[in-house]
């Protein structure tokens, strides 16, 4: 099938070759351009890319359908018949329209923030590179080029937080995400086997309709759906594999708005909406995902208040919010999750964005102790960061308060959770909501208010930052009141966002409570916001730090510093024992199969060698395991193989 | 006529090269060779591409030769990636450089004929004819343990080659072929009793486990890459001749399909436990050449997890893995030569930092390693995926195991990158690549990039010969995917 050029809406697959053109040129030949040249060519892909999303957009309006686009073969074997194409629709379309939208504004942020940086054209080709990997996630119609894409910003995001690689400190942060979200991958990879073996497509539509024919809750849909899971917790970074985000602060600041906050972390939730019409058949995934979503949601807001790092707080919110949203596709609603997406993108972009600002007028000091007053000399960052805060908080009227009221709606009144503790959920939800409204208080209020602490002579010199960097701030923190009115409570108001997306999300069935029942829960989520606001002020402004020094050392205060404790956990748990058995593997390699069979067959004496060798204590010992090993394997292939060839 | 032109064109440049005079001539006429090659296997369409004429008939063989298959479709994929080896080879070789780039183009002429051999006894007289050029490069340019390298090499090549050599002679008269080509073969040795079957292919899978290789024959590798000439050009040569996996492909696997049945389940620990165990060890090795032979044979393990899947995709990606690492692998080969070129060492420890002085040099080897671990749009990934996607089919336990190794792999990948190009530099300054080393590079970088994005045209070729084999066989997994479906 020939794609149809005549539809605007198809053009929208010129979109990451723009993108990508921009890294190839910079990355080519950006060394000998003059600055900010790299910058604004690359500001003009992505700006190119935005348009192309907006026709996109526009020509969707009113249509049902989404348009594909096969482009060439990829993986035309054993009856997969997998192509380079993409598939156009409402879901892409919002996700485009974020992800070259929001990638603007922090690209043209960019030009001002990396000025003078060694690396200025290296940092723009790869941010270039980052939105064409992102557009093909979003864009691809099988799982395997969506693969690619999920790959390819994970590869971006590594380059991007070791970006500054001299300092090991930086180099081992990207590396961490990588091993990481490697694991994640594993789930996707397995995921999709287990996809082909039983659908005999990767094809996503085909996937989607063939989970239709099956039974509602299905198990080989529910490990499908687990299995995916795995890779979503990956790349945004849910429990339990999380610990990659916080770390990942150690890039620049404009890569953590862009990608670990606005875009590439949400790609666990477009991958769960994207296949909404499976998980909507399994209701045990589903409450697996929502409810790791919603003890993420806590952790990570538990340890956003101990955090003293200006970024360290906002990445751990992020981890949160994200949680916020795999509630949201583990309840059904899937649309109130793409909208928490978009919502989420404006105001942490524009927080991220912020303590940037900051960051760059401190001469790169990060630790709020040793800020503060900083919103009566940076008025628009701080006018800007007060508007985010109020967002995330969910103060009423800004979009925050909308998107994260039609998340506890979907999970109170879900029926797909309703046997797994669907108001449990909506009580943690709120308890976190709570929670967030309060470290977000003391965030802002430890760095724009109160008087300056730390080095005079930093304070002296700190200034409002150049208008590249303040526009971007002003754009988001419009959106960031604004965007939230696409989705009003569609109980008693005209809601645009759920019918958008409708077409191209599996649709829940919710047990809407009684019309007095949602006002009382739109009541109780304004309730935590001002609780939350309320107990940060008592604690910061009334109790001038005494108190929250005095919770800081006690056990909860050092459990919410260190994350609870989860790297200290697995370096003890995985990283010690994995590399304790490589290092044994090497060591029985090199003595039994080099020495011992290797060197055996060469000596003319091989049989005495073989001996003394084996006699040697621990060469047995390893010999001993390592067959027995490679035993229980043998066994267990060869009995699965019988099980296959019997079922067949 | 062409088919018999890819062999003879390279191995009588080899000749050339040993009677060429003059210095000034090496170069450009290896290069030529090369090229002559690659030009030739890319137009050997259609019946010039196959030749079929009597050699010895009075044991049935023919000089049977055929590039329009899968074997061509490699053969391709191993000269261009000579091309850029010989290049290197004559830019760090000084001593005896024209004897150095005659082996090197003897190696791809017998590389050449097991592609394109069609008749069983052709495809084992090159099989063993293309151990001298790699055992002289051992012993004429190696380090100083070499000696010890080459005879375990020899013992365990030996070993293998007289293994199969046993079976092929009783291959015949057991199955009352007709003769030796694969048609004459394929009419009647799937009809042997299962145990004989068993027996022979076991044989098969013995030799080619060695030149595979896998656990646990794999131990001369390590040593040969470590004591070859510290260019790497030596080991691009015996990488592209680590040809295990296409043996079985060509003929173990569709010859003696009950055998295969019956062994698969052995072939697929075997493969997925490589895949893992050599993961391991490449993480926990500081020489950087042996840390890339062991980095290699994890591949290994994953073409054999697909090759004993039995199933479709999985034979299919096992061959488009082995054609991708003969890039990824070489080029990392390559790399690291260019690296000795700077430092003078292979440890690890001699490295670190080079990113900012060689940009260059850190973008291009990141692009090649990050192929080599599998990552998606590069040229391992194609293959790679669908070699354990249909090791899942067989077993899910394999593909797990196989899983893990990919997961292994990310770590050893971003790791190395780390130890080489990353963190403050040490020791002196160094430079980026020169203009040679990058006429060496693109290629490779080209290659890696190619069959990452559109594989879909060696795919179908290795898919073609795949159903053929297993259309013989009457295994119950295979084509249990394209039926999937229909449920």
């Amino acid at each position: 099938m020939s794609p149809d050029w005549n539809d605007p809406v198809a053009w929208a697959v010129f979109a990451p070759a723009m993108a990508l053109l921009g890294a190839l040129i910079n990355g080519l030949f950006g060394r000998r351009l003059r600055e900010p040249l790299p910058g604004v060519l690359a500001s003009l892909a992505v700006g190119g890319a935005f348009v192309l999303a907006l026709i996109a957009f526009f020509g969707l309006l009113g249509r049902e359908a989404g348009v594909a686009v096969e482009l060439w073969p990829f993986l035309p074997v054993a009856g997969l018949d997998l192509s380079i194409g993409f598939v156009v629709d409402a879901l892409a379309a919002t996700f485009m329209l974020v992800i070259t939208g929001v990638g603007l504004a922090i690209h043209v942020y960019s030009i001002g923030y990396m000025h003078a940086d060694d690396g200025y054209a290296r940092y723009f080709a790869l941010l270039n590179l980052f939105v064409a990997a992102m557009l093909v996630l979003v864009l691809a119609d099988s799982l395997v080029l969506l693969f690619i894409g999920w790959e390819g910003v994970g590869v971006c995001s590594y380059l991007l937080i070791g970006f500054w690689y001299r300092q090991t400190a930086n180099a081992d942060a990207g590396r961490k995400a990588f091993i990481v979200n490697r694991i994640g991958d594993a789930g996707f990879l397995l995921a999709s086997f287990l996809v082909a073996a039983t659908f005999g497509t990767l094809t996503i539509a085909e996937v989607n309709a063939a989970a239709g024919t099956y039974a509602f809750g299905a198990g080989v849909l529910g490990s499908i759906g687990l299995l995916y899971l795995v890779a979503a917790t990956g790349k945004s970074a849910q429990l339990p594999l999380h610990v990659w985000l916080p770390d990942a602060m150690a890039g620049p600041t404009p890569v953590s708005a862009l990608i670990h906050a606005a875009t590439m972390v949400t790609a666990g939730v477009y991958l769960i909406a994207r296949l909404s019409p499976l998980y909507a058949m399994t209701p045990e995934a589903s409450a697996v995902v929502a409810w790791v979503g919603a003890l993420t949601a806590l952790v990570a807001a538990i340890a956003a208040t101990g955090q003293t790092d200006v970024k360290r707080v906002l990445a751990y919110s992020t981890v949160s919010q994200l949680g916020f949203m795999f509630v949201a596709v583990g309840a059904g609603a899937y649309s109130a999750a793409v909208f928490h997406v978009v919502t989420h993108a404006f105001f942490k972009g524009l927080l991220f964005l912020g303590s940037g600002s900051v960051i760059h007028a401190m001469s790169g000091e990060q630790d709020v102790r040793r800020m503060g007053g900083l919103g009566k000399r940076m008025r628009t960052t701080g006018t800007t960061a007060l508007i985010g805060t109020l967002a995330i908080a969910g103060v009423p009227l800004l979009s925050g308060f909308f998107s994260k009221d039609a998340i506890l709606a979907g999970a109170w009144s879900s029926t797909l959770l309703a046997d797994y503790g669907g108001k449990a959920l909506f009580a943690v939800l709120l308890a976190t909501a709570a929670l967030t409204a309060f470290y977000m208080f003391r965030w802002y209020y430890l760095v724009f208010a109160g008087g300056a602490r730390g080095d005079a002579r930093v304070h002296a010199k700190v200034h409002e930052s150049p208008p590249s960097m303040t526009l971007p701030l002003v754009v988001l923190a419009v959106l960031a009141v604004v965007g939230g009115y696409v989705g009003l409570p569609a109980f008693a108001f005209p809601n645009a966002i759920d019918p958008w997306l409708a077409p191209a999300l599996a649709e829940i069935h919710l047990d809407h409570p009684a019309l007095w029942l949602e006002w009382l829960l739109v009541a109780a989520s304004v309730l935590a916001a001002g609780l939350g606001l309320a107990a940060g002020w008592w604690v910061y402004e009334r109790g001038k730090g005494a108190l929250a020094s005095r919770i800081g050392a006690g056990p909860l205060g050092r459990a919410a510093r260190a994350g609870l404790g989860f790297d200290a956990l697995y370096r003890a748990a995985v990283v010690g024992p994995v590399e304790g058995v490589a290092g044994g593997l090497a060591i029985g390699d090199r003595d039994l199969l080099d020495k011992g069979i290797g060197a055996g067959v060469t000596s003319a004496t091989w049989l005495g060698r073989l001996v003394a060798v084996w006699q040697s204590g621990h060469v047995r010992l390893y010999a001993l395991a390592m067959l027995l090993g490679l035993a229980a394997i043998v066994v267990a292939i060869a009995a699965t193989v019988a099980n296959v060839g019997g079922r067949a | 006529m062409i088919a018999a032109a890819i062999v003879l064109v390279p191995l009588a440049v080899a000749v050339a090269l040993l009677l060429a005079p003059r210095r000034a001539v090496h170069l450009p006429l290896a290069v030529l060779g090369v090229v002559a090659t690659l030009v030739l296997a890319l137009f050997a369409d259609g019946p010039a591409g196959r030749l079929d004429v009597p050699w010895i008939p009075t044991i049935g063989a023919w000089i049977a030769l055929d590039a329009t298959g899968a074997g061509g479709a490699l053969l391709r994929v191993a000269a261009l990636v000579m091309l850029p080896t010989v290049l290197w080879a004559a830019l760090r070789v000084d001593r005896h450089a024209h004897r150095f780039l005659a082996a090197l183009l003897a190696t791809l002429a017998g590389v050449a004929g097991i592609f394109l051999a069609r008749d069983l006894v052709l495809f084992y007289v090159f099989w063993d004819l293309t151990l001298l050029p790699g055992l002289a490069l051992l012993g004429g340019w190696g380090l100083a343990h070499r000696r010890a390298a080459l005879v375990k090499y020899l013992m365990y090549a030996v070993a293998g080659s007289f293994v199969m050599l046993l079976a092929l002679l009783a291959l015949r008269p057991l199955s009352g072929a007709a003769g030796y080509r694969f048609e004459e073969l394929l009419a009647a040795t799937p009809q042997l009793d299962p145990l004989t079957q068993a027996w022979l292919f076991g044989a098969f899978m013995f030799a080619f486990a060695v030149k595979l290789p896998i656990f646990p024959l794999h131990a001369w590798l390590v040593d040969v890459n470590e004591q070859n000439h510290p260019s790497g050009a030596a080991d691009v040569a015996g990488t592209l001749y680590k040809l295990g996996g296409f043996g079985l492909f060509a003929w173990a696997l569709p010859l003696l399909p009950d055998g295969a049945t019956l062994l698969a389940p052995l072939g697929l620990a075997l493969g997925a436990f490589t895949a893992v165990y050599a993961m391991a060890i490449a993480t926990r090795h500081t020489h950087l050449k042996r840390v890339l032979a062991y980095f290699s044979i994890s591949h290994m393990g994953i073409v054999a997890v697909g090759l004993f899947s039995l199933h479709l995709a999985g034979q299919s990606g096992a061959m488009a893995l082995l054609a991708a690492q003969m890039v990824t692998t070489s080029g990392l080969f390559l790399v690291a030569g260019m690296l000795h070129a700077r430092r003078g060492s292979f440890e690890l420890d001699a490295f670190g930092g080079l990113a900012k002085a060689a940009p260059a040099f850190a973008a291009v080897s990141l692009l090649v390693l990050f192929g080599g671990i599998g990552v998606p749009g590069l040229a391992n990934f194609p293959g790679e995926f669908l070699a354990v996607l249909g090791a899942f089919a067989a077993s899910p336990l394999a593909a797990t195991l196989a899983v893990m190794a990919a997961i292994g792999a990310g770590a050893f990948g971003v790791n190395l990158f780390q130890r080489l190009f990353q963190g403050e530099a040490k020791g002196a300054p160094t430079r980026d690549l020169s203009p040679l080393e990058v006429a060496v590079l693109v290629p490779i970088v080209a290659a890696t990039l190619w069959l990452g994005i559109a594989p879909a045209a060696n795919l179908t070729a290795f898919e073609a010969e795949a159903a053929a084999g297993l259309a013989a066989a009457p295994p119950p997994v295979v084509l249990e995917l394209a039926e999937g479906g229909a449920r």
